[in-house]
């Protein structure tokens, strides 16, 4: 890829130097503006929540220069209930994705190399990822309705089952991908060798797809971290809500604490930050359900 | 040799039921809710939920406002995307510093993305006015989420921020997979880089492009997160979608069946879009 890229530099026609020299200026001033517009507000919203609130409301705006205070931590999580959420919302994410990334590899294993009737595995792939196309809103009222029948409303359940189902067609897609790209003869080779189906896939095909199976373990933490509407509908408890309903209900109260909800936005923030920059080789490859192979 | 044959189905059988129980079994479920009125013992059989739906301004005015808003946004996001793509598609120095850094707001939680413009766009003690007025420069008018007008321009203006970098990445790796014999058949004819990027980069770029285009299109109808934490569909009316819409009549005025009836509507009018991208995309692979 690099050398293409060189050579295409290569065999630009002949400009004058100076007007190279401009457009490579020119290329880097668009560049840092945009890292700027990416990166100011979310440095503004980390400086607010590290200031006094005199600070934080003072004309011109501080930027660089305040006194750091980790008061609004202790508050949003200490004295209220963040704590509390931030619990819930780990429970959740990890039990979810645990929950989606066995039932979803075992799937895509038997879509991917199985012999499924090849018409039944490619109708079965694309309803897998049908469901996956709904919008939110419309599975969310009859889930709703479905987990107050089943009284699970305000309960850490009910929405460990719905993230199980909201990312399995994503699990499905993505791992499908993945075991297509493992050469067949590795697999044969180990099952001439005596082990069985199941045997093969777990010495040998699993190890291979070990970082596929670890990218998109985390894009479904991520996802389901993340997720507003359907923790929205379903926990409306201190005991239950996750980390982003209760940030959401609080920005939307009368009189808005700002240091608290930065505070509390910095913490959902970072472990997301932290894991998205392990999965960057796969970032392309998953946030477009595997269509790009980027 | 038996236990072979079913083994696809045995580990395929309990990722099909799941979803199955959790999308079939609800979409059958709100079917009949939609087409009900009243509960328990008092529901009746009846089409009201949809012949509501056309005599419904406030549900015309957030359908609209939902297509507006994707259109624009889409607009906004395709043309910065692809710009940066093709700036950023050759040797740069911290090329892939600038590729980790867009990741910020992609992956951002929807809600923390709310959070951040509340306070940058506070009319009195956000970030930006505060700014622009220690510069001397007025902001009286800038009302931002305030104002009804500015505040559709303003959620706009928040997802361009969130999702271009999503647009610019897919976009970015279409331009890298593009074959490099093209482009020296094009020099060797004396094409004008104009006339390169119109002929050769653009045709070839097309699936890329569909599919950034499709994925974000389907998000765009079915906003909910930013909104509602930004504006929660304010001031007024000004910036409800569709989803807002639905989940207030829904959760506030716990009118279920209307609200079903509303959700098909966001369904179909999805479906048909994305539909008509699939096509393009497929005649395009035909090709």
């Amino acid at each position: 890829m690099k050398a293409h890229v060189i050579e295409h530099n290569k065999l630009r026609p002949h400009h004058h130097a100076g007007r190279r020299v401009s457009a490579r200026w020119l290329r880097y001033a668009i560049i840092i503006a945009a890292l700027l517009a990416t990166l100011a507000p979310v440095y503004w919203m980390i400086t607010i929540s590290l200031k006094s609130e005199v600070d934080q409301f003072s004309v011109p705006p501080r930027w660089f220069l305040f006194s750091p205070t980790i008061a609004h931590y202790s508050d949003a999580f200490v004295e209220r209930s963040f704590g509390q959420y931030l619990l819930t919302s780990m429970i959740v994410a990890v039990s979810s994705t645990l929950c989606a990334m066995v039932l979803g590899t075992l799937c895509a294993y038997a879509l991917a190399r199985l012999s499924l009737p090849r018409r039944l595995s490619t109708r079965l792939s694309l309803w897998i990822l049908s469901t996956r196309m709904f919008p939110p809103i419309v599975t969310a009222l009859p889930l709703f309705l479905m987990m107050r029948d089943m009284r699970l409303l305000n309960t850490r359940a009910s929405l460990i089952i719905v993230y199980t189902a909201f990312n399995l067609p994503f699990v499905v897609w993505m791992m499908r991908g993945f075991f297509q790209e493992i050469p067949r003869d590795l697999e044969e080779a180990a099952r001439v060798d005596g082990d069985s189906r199941l045997g093969a896939l777990v010495r040998v095909v699993l190890p291979l797809v070990a970082p596929g199976l670890a990218a998109t373990a985390i894009f479904c933490l991520i996802i389901s971290w993340n997720e507003l509407l359907f923790a929205l509908i379903l926990t409306q408890t201190d005991a239950a809500m996750t980390l982003p309903v209760g940030i959401a209900g609080r920005v939307t109260q009368y009189e808005i604490k700002w240091g608290v909800m930065s505070a509390a936005g910095v913490v959902a923030m970072t472990p997301i930050l932290l894991f998205a920059l392990a999965v960057q080789r796969y970032l392309v490859r998953g946030l477009s359900l595997g269509a790009v192979k980027g | 040799m038996r236990y072979e044959r079913a083994l696809p189905y045995i580990l395929a059988a309990p990722a099909v039921i799941v979803l199955a129980a959790l999308s079939i079994y609800p979409l059958l479920y709100a079917v009949r809710v939609s087409f009900q009125t009243g509960v328990g013992q008092n529901a009746r059989w009846t089409l009201q939920n949809f012949t509501r739906l056309a005599g419904d301004n406030f549900f015309l005015a957030a359908l609209a406002h939902t297509l507006v808003y994707a259109t624009v946004a889409l607009t906004f996001e395709f043309l910065l995307g692809l710009g940066l793509a093709l700036v950023l598609n050759s040797e740069i120095r911290g090329r892939s510093l600038f590729r980790a850094t867009l990741l910020v707001p992609l992956m951002l939680p929807p809600v923390v993305v709310g959070v951040v413009w509340r306070l940058m766009l506070n009319p009195n003690f956000g970030a930006i006015n505060g700014t622009l007025k220690s510069l001397g420069l007025p902001t009286e008018s800038l009302t931002w989420t305030a104002s009804p007008k500015l505040a559709f321009l303003s959620v706009i203006a928040v997802d361009v921020w969130q999702w271009t970098p999503f647009v610019f990445l897919v976009l970015l790796a279409g331009l890298q997979a593009i074959p490099q014999e093209p482009y020296e058949a094009a020099r060797i004819d004396g094409s004008s880089a104009w006339q390169t990027f119109r002929h050769i980069t653009l045709p070839l770029l097309k699936p890329a492009i569909l599919i950034a285009l499709l994925l974000r299109t389907m998000d765009l109808l079915r906003v909910f997160d930013q909104i509602f934490i930004l504006t929660e569909g304010g001031p007024g009316f000004a910036t409800e979608t569709i989803s807002l819409y639905i989940y207030r009549a829904a959760f506030r005025f716990g009118n279920f069946g209307y609200a079903v009836a509303m959700s098909f509507v966001l369904l179909i009018v999805t479906n048909i879009i994305s539909l008509a991208y699939i096509r393009l995309l497929q005649r395009q692979e035909a090709t």
